[in-house]
C-alpha cells in the first residue's frame, strides 16, 4: 500500500493512548474502576440496587438502635413493675396474719400504696420524651389519676351550654373509665350537639364502656359536667372541641388509687429487616388493667388492708400473685423481641460488610491492578511517542543534498 | 529526420518535463490541503514517423496531453458514509454523556433520593408522633421531587438543545448544497473540454464530505453532473440545482425537517449531525422520558394510596402524598411535587391515634413491590441507569469503531489520492533529470546547427 503520510495514524494512536493513560489515572485516583455509567452498565445498575439494600441495612440498624434502648428501658420498667408487685406479695402476705393490729394493718397498707405509685410511675416511664405504655399515645402519660367528675371551661351561669349547643365537627372528646379501663371516644360530625354526646356517653354505658351511672349533664354553673355518681368510679375526660373548652377534674372529686389508662391498645411495630419486624411496645391496658389487673388487684389489695380483713387481704394477695404471674408472661416475648434485636444488630452488621464488598467488586478496582494499569498505559504511550518521533521527521529530503 | 525536427521533439521533451514539474510542484504545494487529490502529468508519445522511407520509422517526441486527478469514487463514497456514521455516533454521544451524570449512583440522584425517603419513612415508624421525623418525611419527598424534576428538566432540555441543532445543520445543509450546486456548471465546462475537473472537483467533494457530516446522502453522477439525495430520496442537489429544507415546529414542539414541498422528512433522516441529532431526541431521550414519567406516575400513585389508606396525626384521613404542580393533570417527573406540606398530615396511623404507625407500612412495602410497570421502583430507577448507560456506552463504541474505520478508509484513500512528499521529491528528480536531458538535446541539436552551416563555409574556404 502507498503510505503518503503517518500523522492521521500517529495522531489516533497517540489520542488512544493518552486515552488509556486518563482512565488509568482516573482509577488510581478514585479507586474506582466504574466512574460514568456507560464505563460498565450492567454494574451501575446492580450499583443502585445495592446502594438501596445498603441503605436499608443502615435504616434498620438505626431502628434498632432507636427501638433497642427504648425496649431495653421498658424492660427495666417491667422489671421494677415484678420488684413492686414481690414487695406487695411479701407485704400482703404478712397482712393477712390475723394477729395484727389494725394500725399494722394500716401501715402496711400504706406501703403497698406506695408500691402501687410506683408502679403508676413505672408504667408512666417515658424515654426520650416517648410514653412506653400508652400504645400509640406517647406523647402524654397513660395512666392519670381518675376523679369522678369533669367540668368544662366553656359555659358559666350568664352563658350556659345547653344540650343545643353545637360541637365542633371534628373535635375528639375521650372518657377514659379508670373502674372499666376502658375508653370512649367521640368524635363530632357536622351537626352534632351536646346531645349528641350526652346520647352518646348513656350508650357507652349500656356497652359497658364506661361505668353504671356515669353521664354528661349540664351542671348548676352553665358547664358541661361528666361524671359518675359512684365515689369509687374514676373518669379521667379530655377533648379538643373549642365549644367545650378545656376539660379539667372537680379536685374535691378525685377518686384514691384510682388510675385511668388514657393511652391506647395500638401495637407499633417497626421493620429491622427486609422480613423482620417486632412490636416496640407493650400497651399499657394489656399489661396493667387486663387480664390479671395489675393495678386492679394492688387497689384491691390496699383496700383490704384498710378494711383490715384479712380473708379478703388474702384473697387480694392470690390476685397480686396472678397478677405477678401475668405480668412475667406478658414479659416473655418482649424479652424475647429484645434479644431478637440484639441479633439483629449483628446480622446487620455482617450484610453491611458483605453489600460493601459486593459494591467494592461492582466498581471499585483492586489498587494493584490499577497501579500496573497505569503503568501499562504510560509504558504504551511512551512507546506511541518514541515510535512517532523516530518515524515523523524521516523524509527523502533528509537524504538528498 | 531534419534536425529542425528533432528541434521539435526536443522542445516537446522540454514542455512536458517543465509540466509535469509544475504538476509535482502542485502536488507539494497542496501536500496538506485537506480533500487535495494528487495531479499526474499524462504522457503520451506522439505517432511514429517515416524518417528514411518505409520501415524506418521512429517516434515523434511526446506529448503532455493533461493533467489527471487520481481518484476512487467507492473510496471516496466510503468516506463519506463512514464521515456521516462517525457525526451520527458523535451527535447521540455529545448528547447521553450530558444526560449519564443526571442518572448516578451517587447523591442526589433519583435512587438515593427514594432510598431516602423510605428510610425517613421508617425512621418514622420508631417515633410517629415525632415532629422532626415527620418534617424529615416530607423534606425526603420534596427531594425526591425534585431529583425527577431535575431528570425530567435535563431530558427536555437536551432535546430542546437538539432542536436548535437540527434548525443549525438544515441551515447548514442548505448552504452546503447551494455551494456543491454552484460548482457544477464549471465541473462540467472542463470536462466538455475534455479537462480533468481537478481541484474543482476537490472542493466538490469535500463539500459533500461537509455534507455527510450532516447527513446521510446519496450520491450519484449522471451526464449533468452530481445529483445527492437524502435517505428517503429527497433531492438535495441535481445537477447545478439545488432544494432548501426547511423547518418548523411540530405539535410535540419538536423542531421537524420538511422537504421544498412542505413534506415532513424527519423520521427518514438518517446518518449524520442531523440523524444523530433527530434519533437521540425523538427515540433516545424520548423514550428514557416516557419510562421516568412512567416511574414517577407510578411511584406518585402508590404513595397516594398508601397515604390516603390510614389516618394523619390529627385522626383525619390521609389526603395525597404527591401532587402535580402548575395546571395539575397526570403526575409526570416533570410536575411531581409535595401535596401536603403539613408534616401533621403524614397518614403514618391506621387507627386514627396521632402516635400510630400502622399505615407506615403501607409505605414501606412501595419499595419491595413492583409497580404496574412490572418492576419495583428501585430496579425501575436501576434499569434507567442501565439504558442509559448502555446507549452511552454503544454511542462510545460506535463512534470508536467508526473513527477507526474512518481513519483506515482515510488511509486507503490517501494512498491512493494523496500527496507523497517522498515520492514528489523522486518525481521533481526525475522531471528535472528529463528537463535536463532534453536541455542537452536542445544543446546537442544546436552544435549540430552549427556544424552544418559552417560545412559549406569550409568548403568555400
Amino acid at each position: 500500500m502507498r503510505i503518503t503520510s503517518l500523522l492521521p495514524d500517529i495522531q489516533y494512536q497517540m489520542q488512544q493512548s493518552q486515552q488509556a493513560m486518563a482512565t488509568a489515572e482516573q482509577q488510581v485516583s478514585t479507586g474506582l474502576r466504574v466512574n460514568q455509567l456507560s464505563d460498565d452498565p450492567a454494574a451501575s445498575a446492580n450499583m443502585v440496587v445495592s446502594l438501596a439494600e445498603s441503605a436499608n441495612i443502615d435504616q434498620y440498624t438505626s431502628n434498632v438502635n432507636s427501638v433497642l434502648p427504648r425496649m431495653q428501658a421498658a424492660g427495666s420498667a417491667l422489671s421494677s413493675v415484678v420488684s413492686s408487685l414481690n414487695s406487695a406479695i411479701s407485704l400482703g402476705t404478712s397482712g393477712a396474719n390475723s394477729d395484727l393490729q389494725a394500725a399494722q394493718m394500716q401501715s402496711i397498707a400504706a406501703e403497698v400504696q406506695s408500691d402501687l405509685s410506683s408502679v403508676i410511675s413505672q408504667a408512666n416511664t417515658a424515654f426520650n420524651g416517648v410514653y412506653l405504655f400508652g400504645g400509640s399515645e406517647t406523647t402524654t402519660p397513660p395512666f392519670v389519676a381518675a376523679s369522678t367528675t369533669y367540668n368544662s371551661s366553656q359555659g358559666s351561669v350568664g352563658s350556659p351550654l345547653t344540650a343545643a349547643t353545637p360541637l365542633t365537627a371534628g373535635s375528639v372528646t375521650t372518657i377514659s373509665d379508670a373502674t372499666t379501663g376502658q375508653t370512649m371516644t367521640f368524635k363530632a360530625q357536622a351537626g352534632d350537639t351536646i346531645a349528641t354526646l350526652q346520647q352518646a356517653v348513656t350508650n357507652a354505658v349500656s356497652a359497658g364502656t364506661l361505668s353504671a351511672g356515669t353521664a354528661a349533664t349540664i351542671n348548676a354553673q352553665g358547664q358541661l359536667s361528666i361524671g359518675t355518681n359512684n365515689a369509687s368510679d374514676g373518669i379521667v375526660v379530655s377533648t379538643d372541641d373549642a365549644a367545650l373548652g378545656t376539660m379539667s377534674a372537680d379536685p374535691t372529686t378525685a377518686v384514691s388509687n384510682a388510675y385511668a389508662y388514657v393511652g391506647n391498645g395500638a401495637v407499633n411495630s417497626v421493620q429491622v429487616g427486609d422480613s423482620l419486624s417486632v412490636a416496640m411496645n407493650l400497651p399499657g391496658n394489656q399489661l396493667f388493667t387486663s387480664g390479671a389487673n395489675v393495678i386492679g388487684s394492688l387497689t384491691s389489695l390496699i383496700t383490704a388492708l384498710q378494711s383490715g380483713d384479712t380473708s379478703q387481704v388474702g384473697t387480694a394477695v392470690n390476685s397480686v400473685s396472678s397478677a405477678l404471674t401475668y405480668v412475667s408472661n406478658q414479659r416473655v416475648p418482649f424479652d424475647g423481641a429484645i434479644n431478637q434485636l440484639n441479633s439483629e444488630e449483628s446480622y446487620l452488621g455482617q450484610e453491611k460488610v458483605t453489600l460493601t464488598t459486593q459494591q467494592t467488586s461492582l466498581v471499585g478496582i483492586n489498587l494493584a491492578d490499577a497501579a500496573t494499569n497505569l503503568s501499562q498505559a504510560q509504558l504504551d504511550n511512551s512507546a506511541v511517542l518514541a515510535a512517532a518521533a523516530k518515524v515523523m521527521p524521516q523524509t527523502l529530503l533528509d537524504y538528498l543534498h | 529526420m531534419s534536425l529542425n525536427a528533432s528541434l521539435s521533439i526536443a522542445v516537446q521533451s522540454l514542455n512536458a518535463a517543465s509540466g509535469a514539474l509544475q504538476a509535482t510542484n502542485n502536488n507539494i504545494a497542496n501536500a496538506n490541503t485537506p480533500g487535495y487529490t494528487r495531479e499526474v502529468p499524462v504522457l503520451q508519445s506522439q505517432a511514429p514517423i517515416s524518417i528514411f522511407g518505409p520501415g524506418a520509422t521512429v517516434g515523434d517526441g511526446v506529448e503532455l496531453t493533461k493533467f489527471q486527478s487520481v481518484r476512487d469514487e467507492l473510496l471516496q463514497t466510503q468516506v463519506q458514509q463512514e464521515t456521516s456514521s462517525q457525526s451520527s455516533a458523535n451527535a447521540q454521544l455529545s448528547s447521553l454523556q450530558q444526560i449519564e451524570p443526571t442518572f448516578t449512583t451517587s447523591t442526589q440522584d433519583i435512587g438515593t433520593e427514594m432510598t431516602a425517603l423510605f428510610s425517613s419513612i421508617s425512621t418514622l415508624s420508631t417515633d410517629p408522633a415525632d415532629s422532626g421525623s415527620r418534617e424529615a418525611v416530607i423534606s425526603a419527598g420534596q427531594n425526591l421531587a425534585d431529583a425527577l424534576n431535575t431528570a425530567s428538566n435535563t431530558l427536555t432540555s437536551q432535546q430542546a438543545s437538539l432542536n436548535t441543532q437540527v434548525t443549525q445543520d438544515v441551515s447548514q445543509i442548505n448552504q452546503l448544497t447551494k455551494q456543491i450546486a454552484a460548482l457544477t456548471p464549471q465541473i462540467n465546462a472542463l470536462e466538455a473540454a475534455g479537462q480533468d475537473g481537478g481541484t474543482l472537483e476537490d472542493q466538490q467533494d469535500q463539500l459533500v464530505l461537509s455534507l455527510s457530516k450532516l447527513t446521510n446522502v446519496s450520491i450519484t453522477q449522471g451526464s449533468d453532473g452530481v445529483t445527492l439525495t437524502t435517505g428517503n430520496g429527497t433531492a438535495l442537489v441535481v445537477g447545478n440545482q439545488s432544494f432548501n429544507l426547511q423547518t418548523t415546529t411540530g405539535n410535540d414542539g419538536m423542531t421537524d425537517v420538511l422537504d421544498q414541498n412542505g413534506t415532513d422528512i424527519t423520521s427518514s433522516i438518517t446518518g449524520g449531525d442531523l440523524g444523530g441529532s433527530i434519533q437521540t431526541r425523538d427515540t433516545t431521550i424520548s423514550g428514557l422520558l416516557t419510562q421516568l414519567n412512567t416511574l414517577a406516575n407510578q411511584f406518585a400513585s402508590a404513595m397516594n394510596t398508601a397515604q390516603t389508606s390510614g389516618y394523619d396525626q390529627n385522626g383525619d384521613a390521609g389526603t395525597d402524598f404527591f401532587a402535580a404542580s402548575g395546571a395539575g393533570g397526570a403526575i409526570s417527573a416533570g410536575n411531581i411535587t409535595m401535596a401536603i406540606t403539613d408534616p401533621s398530615q403524614i397518614a403514618a396511623s391506621s387507627d386514627g391515634s396521632s402516635g400510630g404507625n400502622g399505615n407506615l407500612v403501607n409505605f414501606t412495602n412501595i419499595q419491595s413491590t413492583a409497580l404496574p410497570a412490572g418492576l419495583t421502583p428501585g430496579d425501575a430507577y436501576a434499569n434507567l441507569v442501565y439504558q442509559v448507560g448502555s446507549l452511552t456506552s454503544n454511542a462510545q463504541a460506535e463512534s470508536t469503531a467508526s473513527t477507526s474505520t474512518l481513519l483506515q478508509l482515510n488511509d486507503q484513500l490517501s494512498s491512493v489520492s494523496g500527496v507523497s512528499i517522498d515520492q514528489e521529491s523522486a518525481n521533481l528528480i526525475q522531471y528535472q533529470n528529463a528537463y535536463e536531458a532534453a536541455a542537452r538535446v536542445v544543446s546537442t541539436l544546436q552544435d549540430m546547427f552549427t556544424v552544418t552551416m559552417s560545412m559549406g563555409t569550409a568548403a568555400a574556404e
